[in-house]
């Protein structure tokens, strides 16, 4: 097991819908989505974003993709138009998200990096 | 198999211009959807049209059209815009000027409006209707009644429809949903309606409207993607070939840079929306959670499997109401000491503040290079910093104390720590909040017009 930054695991996307901040979480592999269902839970969620989230989190998992849904209710000081945030849209929300940290297996890691390499490849960078 | 091809030219108010204009070029699309509208921008519309009746709509509309138009007409492209804001109408006459001007074929321009509800929202209050906020829950907006600014429903593609039908050549809106946008056309070319046998092909409709409507940002902008975009500032917009069993095909114009991939479209299916399984629009329920992503060549990807539920019997409605005011102020520190200095400054600040006794509604105070973004999330290492900027934002009642607040952080120029840094000072302000709620769907007096312009 080693312990790694959720970057190395997933792509991560996030905006607004008024004052609800909303995170696509992407993982790079089918057996890391089924990994993040279960440590990327409500209650870690509050955990990380402390009082940058003031209502609850929620997660809609969207298994055809991969991906996790993740919905911060109060998270963007009243929503763009009214709120005190620099980003008031919530656009960092979900690379904030990618510092999480997590336990994680070597074959799992493996096959992110997989993932990273072959995109790479595939664009010739 | 029959196919409309529909690209996106734009995704807001200020987007980039000449990837539309080179779509329009490349002649690869049937329709062109531009969307010019944020919440706020009805707002800010609405209190342009108050000043002058004759303004309202978008003002790029101008400028864009008189170098579209010659294109579009040309490659036989129609455009659907809502750049017609909180005046429709006028936007098209505006048009109508710029085809006279530049001598253009004759044109027929649907008008779209309706949308905007608030000179009867008292009707529809009087009959029970409380306008419940879909975000805080509170049950009326009586609350709020005697600081509206704007109340504009997000109305479907009825009229969209009913105009081309009618032969428009362009179509001109008000507040249509960004998704009416693409809804509209695809519908029309395959003649459906919308009783229950086109539920799952208008839901696919609307999951490809989700995915396009957004411009660059499906095609390379703001993605995980951005290290392997190819020539990034050759970006091009999205296009896609929709099937009439519902099929999809993403992409973009051809030799244009940017990237499309199944990352990209995952990316832009998961953005901005709440319950992937029930993606409200006012032409139908998408469910992204049934789908499937195909990469079929480079920056072609294939969605199939698109599904969803029929239309709602309400459309979401965006009041904007004054809030209060905004004041700001922005100062940096160099190093040595620089985190030090920043936390200096907070605390003169706070102490300022205390002695000119501003009731703050809120006041928020971040360190800029450390963790404004990352809030609690920040790791702030003990070490000196090249730089940190110190941000002041604070919301007040009146403008008077927003102005105070900004003023007071523009006195650190001259009394904060050596070497504090300041750039332009920033303006207070007005707030309009966003009060979302719904209307019922019959309650929302949608009206179409075709005008002919030769």
């Amino acid at each position: 097991m080693k312990k790694v930054k959720l970057t190395e695991l997933a792509f991560a996307r996030s905006g607004d819908k008024g004052d609800v901040s909303n995170i696509g979480l992407m993982a790079k592999s089918k057996n890391i989505y089924e990994f993040l269902l279960t440590v990327i839970t409500p209650e870690r969620l509050k955990e990380y974003f402390g009082g940058m989230v003031k209502g609850p989190a929620e997660i809609y998992p969207v298994p055809h993709l991969d991906s996790l849904e993740i919905i911060l209710r109060q998270a963007l000081g009243g929503g763009a138009t009214c709120s005190l945030r620099f980003d008031q849209t919530g656009k960092s929300m979900g690379p904030v998200l990618l510092g999480m940290q997590v336990l994680v297996s070597e074959e799992l890691l493996e096959e992110a990096r997989a993932v990273d390499e072959s995109i790479k490849k595939q664009y010739g960078v | 198999m029959k196919k409309v091809v529909i690209g996106s030219g734009s995704a807001f108010w200020g987007d980039i211009f000449e990837p539309a204009l080179e779509m329009a070029q490349s002649g690869e699309v049937q329709y062109m959807g531009f969307d010019h509208l944020a919440e706020l921008t009805m707002a800010i519309l609405n209190r342009m049209k108050a000043k002058n009746p004759e303004a309202g709509y978008i003002p790029d509309i101008i400028p864009w059209t008189k170098r579209l138009l010659p294109v579009t007409q040309k490659n036989g492209i129609k455009m659907i815009t809502n750049a017609g804001g909180a005046n429709p109408v006028q936007a098209a006459l505006e048009v109508a000027k710029v085809i006279k001007e530049l001598n253009l074929a004759p044109m027929k321009l649907g008008v779209v409006s309706g949308d905007d509800i608030l000179p009867y929202i008292n009707d529809i209050r009087a009959q029970g209707w409380k306008f419940k906020n879909l975000d805080t829950g509170e049950e009326d907006i009586d609350s709020i009644a005697d600081r509206i600014a704007a109340a504009n429903a997000y109305i479907g593609a009825d009229n969209i429809i009913k105009e081309l039908k009618n032969g428009a050549d362009m179509i001109i809106c008000g507040r249509v949903s960004d998704n009416a946008l693409y809804v509209g056309p695809i519908m029309h070319e395959f003649g459906w309606d919308f009783s229950d046998q086109y539920i799952d092909r208008i839901a696919a409709a609307v999951t490809v409207g989700h995915i396009i409507e957004c411009s660059a940002c499906v095609s390379g902008g703001m993605s995980n993607m951005w290290k392997v975009s190819e020539r990034p500032w050759d970006i091009g917009f999205p296009i896609a070939e929709f099937y009439e069993n519902g099929d999809a095909l993403i992409t973009k114009t051809s030799g244009s840079g940017g990237i499309v991939n199944s990352w990209t479209v995952k990316e832009h299916l998961l953005y901005e929306i709440i319950d992937p399984a029930n993606y409200l629009m006012p032409d139908g329920i998408g469910d992204f959670t049934a789908l499937k992503l195909h990469d079929e060549a480079r920056n072609r990807v294939m969605v199939t499997e698109m599904k969803g539920k029929k239309r709602p019997d309400t459309l979401k409605v965006c009041i904007g109401f004054k809030d209060g005011f905004i004041g700001e102020g922005l100062i940096y520190f160099p190093s040595p000491d620089a985190l030090a200095k920043a936390q200096w400054a907070e605390k003169w600040l706070r102490e300022r503040f205390k002695k000119l006794g501003i009731n703050f509604r809120e006041l928020r105070i971040d360190y800029m290079g450390v963790n404004m973004l990352h809030g609690e999330a920040a790791e702030v290492e003990d070490r000196d910093y090249n730089e940190i900027g110190l941000r002041i934002a604070g919301r007040t009642h009146t403008y008077k104390e927003a102005e105070a607040v900004r003023r007071e952080a523009t006195h650190l120029w001259t009394m904060g720590p050596v070497g504090s840094s300041f750039g332009v000072p920033m303006n207070v302000r007005p707030v309009i909040a966003l009060w979302p709620s719904l209307v019922p769907r019959d309650a929302v007096k949608i009206e179409s017009q075709l005008m002919e312009v030769s």
